[in-house]
């Protein structure tokens, strides 16, 4: 099925500029859910389907909206992976990867060399009284993790950073900039390199970790599944962890009196993580594509067309939040749309709670005392001294300046 | 054709019937029973369609495999004897009239 690359007939087009949807995008999303819920946005290339119900819709039929996207930058960035499949084979290689970041191994196998690695930033930041916590704390720490739940043991934290921010930009260059390009290239090389290379000990030493676990696994998984998929989840491994930390902690030190009371309750912390991952998702939105003709709100798409499913837009949709724009922990449980839908349902999603909500937040507001937003820093602030929330296809502070008082600091 | 009821935590309850081998998970969405939400729609990845199968048929119903029995001590309200996740449980007429509770939160 080859990729429609226009509008479906009848569909609404929405002139949206990508400068403006990376500022800030919700005003926009709240503009097409109201009047276009599913709108052609040139820019983008695809159908924005913006409203809760049909993205939930959407998410149930794998088989209609299929993963299998002809053309997406992904592909072009990593190769063929899980993300861009469908079951069967999509089956096949997350069965493969996917036991080391269950909940029961994240606690077992995982969580004390998280806290570790946590301690380890803050010893060295703690005597400072100033830091981004993005750059300085949370990229270092969910970076080192990954490295090892991976099994990636001769990649540093920076690697597998700079991998993924190389990576990340090539999979949202809507732009075409060909020095993006090279630069995912090269990173996606060296990714090859380092798999290939833990691949071969893990054969001959299993460690359960991903790598180890597809290479082991019960149905054969070849070398360049397991390095392209280990591409695919060094790009969503490092950034969104980082981000739902960054916006979680942003809107935190925003909130004095929010703050105090998940301090003095620590079991809330999450309900932080859930509220967060739904008040500003790490990933934006994802793309698919139809394998058949279907009517979704309001509109016949035919097959072929190609639709981005906008997860931030659902999680602000007001007819499923109440004042969705705000961040509320207090609001009835719904469930949010961050993790994604169905069988491609976020494979991060344990390791991401572990490390954040049990690890990371506890640990910074316990060990930082004082700990505030740098000055000039208001509440509505998306752009100040103390950082910038930037993105629409992912989306997080880009960093996050705080201070504290030294001296008190463990 | 068994018929499943679910208890629902306001205290309503919805009666639901699907073929045989149909997974309880799927009859519940399918009819659009609130609070199973199956984010991974039925990949024991999610535990978000946690249901509590009521004690006099617990046993016929059987316990979790390995995977979900790990999944079920993650779930967002308690794990309880009887919990199961709904999307590795297959309907059978043997289990015709099956009550399950459908817990106060999945998330
Ligand atoms: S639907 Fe996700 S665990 Fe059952």
């Amino acid at each position: 099925m080859s990729p429609l690359t226009t509008a479906a007939p009848g569909a609404p087009v929405v002139d949206l500029d990508l400068a403006d949807l990376r500022r800030d995008p919700y005003p926009a999303y709240a503009e097409l859910r109201r009047t276009a819920p599913l709108a052609w946005v040139p820019s983008v290339g695809r159908h924005l389907l913006t409203r809760y119900e049909d993205i939930v819709h959407a998410e149930k039929l794998p088989e209609v909206f299929s993963s299998r996207e002809e053309g997406s930058l992904l592909l072009r960035t990593v190769g063929r992976n899980m993300l861009r499949e469908d079951d069967p084979d999509h089956r096949r290689l997350r069965s493969a990867a996917e036991p080391p970041t269950r909940p029961r191994q994240v606690r077992d196998l995982w969580a004390g060399a998280f806290e570790r690695t946590a301690h380890e930033l803050l010893d060295k930041i703690a005597d400072r009284g100033e830091a981004d916590l993005i750059a300085d704390f949370a990229e270092p720490l969910v970076a080192a993790n990954l490295a090892l739940v991976l099994g990636l043991r001769d990649a540093s934290a920076e690697d597998i950073a700079g991998w993924s921010r190389a990576m990340m930009a090539g999979n949202s260059n809507y732009a075409d900039d060909p020095d993006i390009w090279l630069r995912a290239e090269q990173a996606t090389g060296a990714i090859e390199d380092a798999v290939a290379r833990a691949a071969e000990a893990a054969r001959r030493e299993p460690d359960g970790s991903v790598i180890s676990s597809m290479v082991h696994a019960a149905e054969p998984v070849e070398l360049t599944e397991i390095q392209n998929n280990v591409k695919v989840i060094i790009g969503g491994g490092v950034n969104e962890p980082r981000d739902v930390f960054g916006v979680g902690a942003w809107a935190l030190l925003n909130r004095p009196e929010v703050l105090d009371r998940v301090l003095a309750e620590p079991s809330s912390w999450k309900r932080v993580f859930e509220e967060t991952a739904r008040w500003v998702s790490p990933i934006g939105m994802y793309p698919r594509q139809l394998t058949q003709d279907y009517e979704i709100a309001g509109l016949t798409l035919p097959a072929g067309s190609r639709v981005a499913l906008v997860i931030a837009s659902g999680n602000r949709d007001e007819s499923v939040f109440e004042r969705a724009d705000e961040f509320d922990l207090d609001r009835p449980h719904r469930p949010h749309l961050a993790f994604g839908g169905g069988p491609h349902f976020c494979m991060g999603a344990w390791v991401a709670r572990h490390e954040v909500s049990a690890i990371a937040w506890p640990l910074i507001f316990d060990r930082l005392k004082g700990l505030r937003l740098a000055d000039g820093a208001t509440a509505s602030d998306s752009d100040s001294a103390a950082g910038r929330m930037d993105g629409w296809v992912f989306r997080g502070p880009t960093s996050l300046n705080v201070t504290w008082h030294a001296a008190q600091a463990a | 054709m068994p018929t499943v009821i679910f208890q629902l935590p306001d205290g309503t309850e919805r009666k639901v019937t699907a073929a045989s081998g149909t997974v309880l998970m799927q009859a519940a969405v399918s009819n659009g029973v609130q609070g199973i939400v199956a984010e991974c729609g039925g990949n024991a990845s999610c535990a978000t369609c946690h249901v509590y199968v009521d004690a006099d048929r617990s046993e016929l119903v059987g316990g979790p495999n390995d995977v979900e029995d790990e999944m079920l001590d993650f779930t967002a309200a308690e794990r309880r004897p009887t919990s199961r996740l709904s999307c590795q449980v297959e309907l059978s007429d043997a289990l015709d009239g099956l009550v399950v509770h459908v817990p106060e939160e999945q998330v």
